[in-house]
């Protein structure tokens, strides 16, 4: 069972592909972990065995057929409960949404369908993408198996704690401020925000549609880049789609790094802020990887941390607020606390401090943007502390904003977490890799240089 | 501040349904507002152009 529960997403497709797994044995076996382990956990909210049960079966005769769909063709994957699936609730983990039905796919769901894909359910996430862990919900937060009683990050909690736990192969999640990279940096995973425009939000609740975007996590770098490559693409019903060509993400990744220059943004890690010992000492150890692997390392400067945090916290809260002005003006009481607490901060800030929230952001971009005319990609820390315990308010609230994430949602660079060791303790430490506009194939190929150098991402929770 | 003055602020916004709890949240989100607000840098000009601008959809088939 463990065998197939931590199977990657690649090498289960070569499996299915070559006959030697049953997409059907596959689900079966997922369904029966998610059946014993869901109810301590809660990665999922709504799990769909007849759905999957029916796609895994239609695969099986495609599969035999030989028609063969690609690579997540018969392929068990999940999606954050702000994604709509058709004649399935998106909740947004809400009391607010409870009973609204999704008349039609997202269209990252309807590329996912169209590829194969066996769906397995909706994953949690922090209500509304933004308040959380909340005790306060019709559905109890995810816990994170590493560490057993701990904060997973979020918000796209669900998807980060269903693929640490060998729940699912491949799960998508958002980010607005950071929330495909935490869980991915908690949680011991790998997830990439793609550049903004990449992948469309069609059918995605939005928490704050100027910052919002979906992205890939997955166990490995090498699957994150498969299941990017389905979903990435124009859509002429997101009004914020990019028209770019999409290249194979997954054509660099044994390439290798020798010769490519990489900047390192060590002040935000430890002068914007003083991370865990452990976690600088885990990102001064991945800069030398990178160096050994051949890579030109060199410290590099972006403006303070505190500047992108303040611009995106007005952007969220104002573009929130207007999304959530009539549910807060008629049901204020059906949101928990903390989503209630952080979408009325926007409620007060005045129009001029929104523009110029707008005008700082541009800023900040052309700034960013300018500095890493230098480098290929790079490196600097995601999180700044381990997970902390999941019943601890003060602690999930004192770390929630000692990240190093929110540039790149400012920027809409592409940026994505993977591990970069463990403490003393066990708990995943990570990092973070930025690359240009549009440039996903050169971080994938950075981290998959990194991912071969070392063992992080084959440790999965013990005794599970 | 007190409770007349939070009320007040709440229905300008449009909120005319908040309890007491809630308006002791609407107490904390002006106090991060305030905070907010003042960690904007002071030299953001007018002459400098926002994240968001409007823009046409580029023409398609028209030729005039």
């Amino acid at each position: 069972m463990s065998d197939l529960a931590f199977l990657s997403l690649s090498e289960a497709s070569a499996r299915l592909r070559a006959g030697k797994l049953s997409p059907v044995t596959l689900t079966e076996a997922l369904l029966d972990r998610i059946q014993r382990l869901n109810p301590r956990f809660h990665a999922f909210i709504r799990v769909t065995p007849d759905l999957a049960m029916a796609a895994a079966r239609q695969a099986e005769r495609d599969i035999k057929g030989g028609t063969w769909r690609g690579a997540l063709h018969g392929i068990p994957f999940g999606l954050k409960d702000i994604i709509d699936w058709s004649g399935l609730p998106t909740t947004a983990h809400s009391k607010v949404l409870a009973e609204n039905i999704a008349t039609a796919d997202a269209a990252v769901s309807q590329r996912l369908k169209a590829a194969g894909g066996v769906f397995m359910g909706k994953l949690a996430t922090h209500e509304f993408a933004i308040g959380g862990p909340s005790f306060d919900l019709p559905w109890p937060p995810a816990v994170n198996p590493w560490g057993g009683r701990h904060f997973p990050g979020g918000s796209s909690s669900g998807s980060g704690v269903a693929l640490a736990l060998g729940l699912l192969p491949a799960a998508l999640g958002t980010d607005t401020g950071g929330s495909v990279r935490n869980p991915a940096s908690m949680c011991g995973i790998v997830g990439m925000k793609p550049t903004y425009g990449l992948v469309s939000r069609r059918g995605v609740f939005p928490l704050a549609n100027s910052l919002d975007h979906v992205g890939p996590m997955t166990r490995t770098v090498r699957d994150n880049a498969l299941l990017l490559q389905l979903i990435a693409g124009y859509d002429g019903d997101d009004p914020g789609s990019a028209e770019v060509p999409i290249p194979d993400y997954g054509a660099g990744l044994e390439a290798g790094i020798k010769g490519l220059s990489i900047g390192l943004v060590r002040h935000f890690y430890t002068e914007d802020f003083s991370a865990h010992p452990e976690q600088v000492a885990a990102l001064d150890q991945a800069a030398q990887v990178l160096g050994e692997l051949g890579a030109e390392v060199r410290e590099m400067r972006l403006p303070p941390l505190e500047q992108y945090a303040t611009t995106t916290r007005i952007i969220i809260r104002c573009e929130a607020f207007a999304i959530h002005r009539q549910w807060l003006a008629t049901r204020p009481e059906a949101y928990g606390d903390l989503a209630r607490q952080r979408i009325l901060d926007g409620a007060v800030v005045s129009a001029a401090d929104y523009i110029d929230a707008l005008r700082l952001r541009a800023r900040l971009t052309r700034q960013t943007l300018a500095a890493f005319a230098d480098f290929d990609v790079v490196l600097t820390a995601s999180n700044m502390d381990p997970a902390c315990l999941i019943d601890d308010a003060e602690a999930c609230a004192r770390l929630y904003p000692r990240q190093a994430r929110q540039p790149f949602n400012v920027t809409g660079q592409p940026a994505l977490a993977m591990p970069a060791g463990f403490t003393a303790d066990g708990l995943p430490l990570s990092l973070q890799l930025i690359g240009h506009p549009f440039q996903e194939a050169m971080v994938y190929r950075v981290a998959a240089a990194y991912e071969r150098a070392t063992t992080w991402t084959e440790r999965h929770p013990l005794g599970l | 501040m007190e409770k007349a003055d939070l009320t007040r602020i709440a229905a300008e916004a449009g909120l005319t349904r908040l309890s007491d709890q809630h308006l002791e949240q609407l107490q904390r989100s002006l106090a991060a507002a305030r905070e907010l607000a003042d960690k904007l840098p002071k030299d953001l000009h007018w002459s400098e152009e926002l994240s968001l601008t409007f823009r046409l959809a580029r023409p398609t088939g028209h030729k005039p």
